[in-house]
């Protein structure tokens, strides 16, 4: 009786709740999600979705270090080849049933079967030569250990990273009896609600969600459902999604681009965040071009340019200029990789004539997807012409300009690379043998060397001083410039609290609430 | 006479249907840009990128890949999206019942709109209404229909809050909801049709105004409401009636720009959206099936014809 009577007060009380508490957290995506399956069809709206779903066993913080998620603590054997996680106790998955080391290996193994198309197998297998997973066990219902055939400094790193899905622990009751994918069922503070493709994805508070304690840190953390319901719009269009922000359908504008700037931080209803994320703007330079293959140029074209200028120019003050290919947010981006050479028309008209340079054209393949790439290339074109570097813009498509990029094809390229977390990976997104990866930009077997060493060392100091190394080499041959690192913005209505951009670019709606 | 008529144009469009396969499936053959690469992104090997593109069965020849596609596609199964699992077929009837509400309803409204006012301005040609008509016609066919729709949405939505600016819901679960959400797209389209129809409309109402039986049922003493009512409107809808036929195949192919600036799951949408991802199967199905829209609205209109031009069904 006494049940009954608290369910229809319950139900009395929703009733009578304001419309705005019923209404879900709203947030704009600026496309579908691919699909619910962590790190398989993804993309980094999906990544976004998916990882107030699911948690692994590490997740990336604030700084993108892995730390423990899923995990009490982790220790690593004398040899540097075996990782014992134990797991924290109190977990559940969303159906209600424990976490055990049985549903870590059950999940660690699913990402390992190749017929998964997990995104991160190349680096676990063996085949990127990051990692080698070469045994997973259980020993007891609590501790998993995973042994590596060597040691591997970016093990850690490489499971936590958004794109593999955090390599998130999963239900079996997430497949189907035939092994077919359901739905995912994980640990996250949210469970998946409902998903209207091409409309929204809607994810429900996880009641029985077991928090770490402490604050919000990155991926990990305190993790606080405080909205009963969060749910991702799609909305392709910029300016759509920025009236749907001023007229109230939506509380949070994720990816805002930069042309929707003015007009929201000029309207009081709604305030804008940024801080710059790890993906890279960069003006890359065909070290293989007949033209551009002599390094006098390529270093004529960075001494003619006022990055600093073209920098503001594009994102003011909300991100600063960066010469070195790894982020600002990067602890390991030293004082030395701040360094760029001054602009020096001078100079630059010296190493022209040098290198016999008349005046040929440079092609640079640019698009408009990315509005701030769009306008470092046309700042670029008209800063180089100063030196009497001529360059001719060609505006491609993304799919188009991804398509020359991956076969090397093009003279010189504005680009802009995804996030990526881990120093050693910055460079390696840059560097290699472009006989058999045509994509890379550097290809100097010294620098490959040393990337090569700094995935496996794991010594800090160690690595900051390979780091600085690749820095000089880097800025000495001048295979692309680097300009910043793509501030994040996201647009929230008044009355939304704990939105906060970070380094990685990723949406974290845990921790977030709307007043009134 | 009608049926045969129908069965034989719909012999008559299998070559045209195969037409459009092939020139679909070559044309995005000849694209650059690999749906396998926009996946994974740039961080994608080339190990990587083999594989993905061997799940997607990419790696085959394109002989291969239409044939197979082809051989599906006569079973109604247009395969699967590349980006995202589902099936195509399933998807774009899902899709097209969001496009087909909207163009439906705005094409009928800005034929109801149109042909009496197109009929009217040619009535009273080169007079002060006639001018205002023609006016607002140009004026409203010249109007992009992405910046009509961000100012309806700016206007009713945003400084009135009369609806709600982005979403869908479906009839079927709240239809009052569902007005509110299709209500701008449907007058943004009316709007934009509306000065097509019109100035068709009036253009053919001249020509009709201009022939004998009319002057001679002028002179017969018929009133002139009569005049326009019985001989001049349906006469004059003949023309517009084609017009209207090829408005509604173009439009039910899809409202992309529409459907993109007020967030609707429609055709176009999916279409576009294909085409940005490189998502093959789910572009072809969608032209295949824009295009069998296409061929069945005209023969549509072909046999409507006859109703209201009578000299076409004797001929």
């Amino acid at each position: 009786m006494r049940n009954a009577l608290l369910a229809g007060l319950a139900a009395a009380s929703l009733v009578v709740l304001p419309a705005a508490a019923q209404t879900p957290l709203r947030a704009s995506l600026n496309s579908d999600i691919r699909s619910t399956q962590p790190g398989g069809n993804r993309d980094f709206n999906t990544d976004s979705v998916i990882l107030h779903v699911v948690e692994g066993l590490v997740a990336l913080n604030e700084h993108a270090a892995p730390v423990p998620m899923l995990a009490e603590k982790m220790e690593l054997s004398g040899d540097g080849r075996t990782y014992t996680f134990t797991l924290r106790q109190g977990v559940t998955f969303h159906n209600g049933a424990p976490l055990t080391s049985a549903e870590v290996l059950w999940s660690l193994r699913r990402y390992m079967d190749p017929a998964t198309n997990w995104r991160c197998l190349p680096d676990l297998n063996g085949r990127s030569g990051l990692a080698k997973i070469t045994e997973m066990a259980a020993p007891d219902a609590r501790t998993v250990t995973i042994t590596l055939e060597k040691p591997a400094a970016l093990f850690l790193s490489t499971i936590a990273r958004p794109d593999c899905g955090s390599t998130g622990v999963l239900h079996p009751s997430s497949v189907g009896a035939d092994g077919a994918w359901v739905k995912p069922v994980g640990t996250g503070p949210y469970s998946l609600g409902e998903w209207r493709r091409g409309q929204y994805v809607e994810l429900e508070r996880f009641e029985g969600y077991a928090a770490l304690p402490g604050e919000r840190d990155g991926f990990a953390g305190g993790k606080r459902a405080l909205m009963p319901r969060i749910r991702f719009v799609t909305i392709p269009d910029s300016s759509a999604a920025k009236a749907a922000l001023l007229a109230g359908n939506v509380d949070v504008m994720t990816d805002v681009p930069g042309p929707e700037l003015p007009d929201l931080r000029a309207n009081r209803a709604v305030q804008v965040l940024a801080a710059p994320s790890m993906g890279v703007t960069a003006l890359l330079l065909q070290t293989r071009d007949p033209l551009l293959k002599d390094e006098r140029i390529r270093r004529a074209i960075a001494l003619a340019l006022d990055v600093p200028e073209l920098v503001t120019s594009i994102v003011g003050d909300d991100a600063p200029e960066n010469p070195s290919p790894l982020p600002s947010a990067s602890p390991f981006r030293s004082e030395a990789q701040t360094r760029r050479p001054a602009r020096d028309l001078a100079a630059a008209k010296r190493l022209l004539a040098e290198a016999g340079y008349r005046g040929q054209p440079i092609r640079m393949i640019t698009n408009r997807r990315y509005p701030n790439v769009y306008d470092a290339s046309v700042a670029a074109q008209a800063m180089a012409a100063d030196a009497g570097i001529k360059i001719e813009l060609e505006v491609l498509d993304w799919a188009t300009e991804l398509d020359r990029y991956t076969r090397g094809d093009y003279q010189a390229m504005a680009f802009i690379y995804s996030p990526r977390l881990d120093p050693s990976l910055s460079y390696e997104m840059i560097s290699g043998p472009k006989d058999t990866q045509p994509r890379k930009v550097w290809d100097d077997p010294q620098a490959l060397e040393l990337i090569q060493r700094s995935m496996t060392v794991t010594d800090e100091a160690e690595r900051q001083r390979i780091f600085d190394r690749l820095y000089g080499m880097f800025m000495q041959q001048v295979p692309m410039v680097v300009l910043y690192n793509q501030p994040d913005y996201i647009a929230v209505r008044q009355g939304v609290t704990g939105v906060r951009p970070w380094a990685s670019g990723q949406t974290r709606l845990w921790g977030v609430a709307r007043g009134g | 006479m009608s049926a045969t008529y129908a069965l034989k144009r719909l012999a008559w469009a299998l070559p045209t249907l195969l037409l459009v396969a092939v020139a679909v499936f070559a044309l995005l053959r000849m694209v650059p840009g690999d749906p396998a690469q926009l996946m994974l992104g740039d961080a994608a090997d080339a190990v990587q990128l083999d594989a993905l593109r061997e799940t997607m069965g990419l790696n085959q020849s394109l002989p291969v890949q239409f044939a197979r596609w082809l051989q599906a596609a006569l079973r109604g199964d247009l395969g699967r999206s590349l980006a995202n699992d589902q099936a195509v077929l399933p998807l774009i009837l899902e899709r097209f019942r969001v496009t087909a509400s909207i163009v439906l309803a705005a094409v009928a409204l800005a034929g109801l709109i149109a042909v009496p006012l197109g009929t009217i301005a040619a009535w009273k040609q080169n007079s002060a209404l006639d001018l205002a008509v023609v006016g607002g016609a140009t004026l409203l066919l010249s109007i992009p229909s992405f910046w009509l729709g961000l100012l309806m949405l700016l206007f009713f939505g945003l400084k009135l809050g009369w609806v709600p600016v982005v979403g869908y819901v479906g009839f079927g679960e709240d239809p009052w909801q569902a007005l509110l959400y299709v209500a701008l797209p449907i007058v943004t389209l009316t709007l934009i049709e509306t000065g097509v129809l019109t100035r068709m409309a009036r253009s053919a109402a001249i020509d009709v105004l201009r022939l004998e039986y009319v002057a001679h049922a002028r002179s017969k003493g018929l009133r002139e409401s009569t005049v326009l009512r019985r001989h001049v409107l349906p006469n004059a809808f003949a023309p517009t009636l084609t017009l209207l036929g090829i408005v509604l195949g173009n439009l039910l192919g899809g409202i992309a720009v529409i459907e993109t600036v007020f967030t609707l799951p429609g055709l176009g949408r999916l279409l576009v959206d294909g085409i940005t991802a490189r998502d093959y199967p789910v572009v072809q199905g969608c032209m295949l099936f824009v295009a069998t829209i296409y061929v069945l609205v005209n023969l549509l209109v072909d046999l409507l014809y006859p109703l209201f031009d009578p000299r076409v069904a004797a001929e």
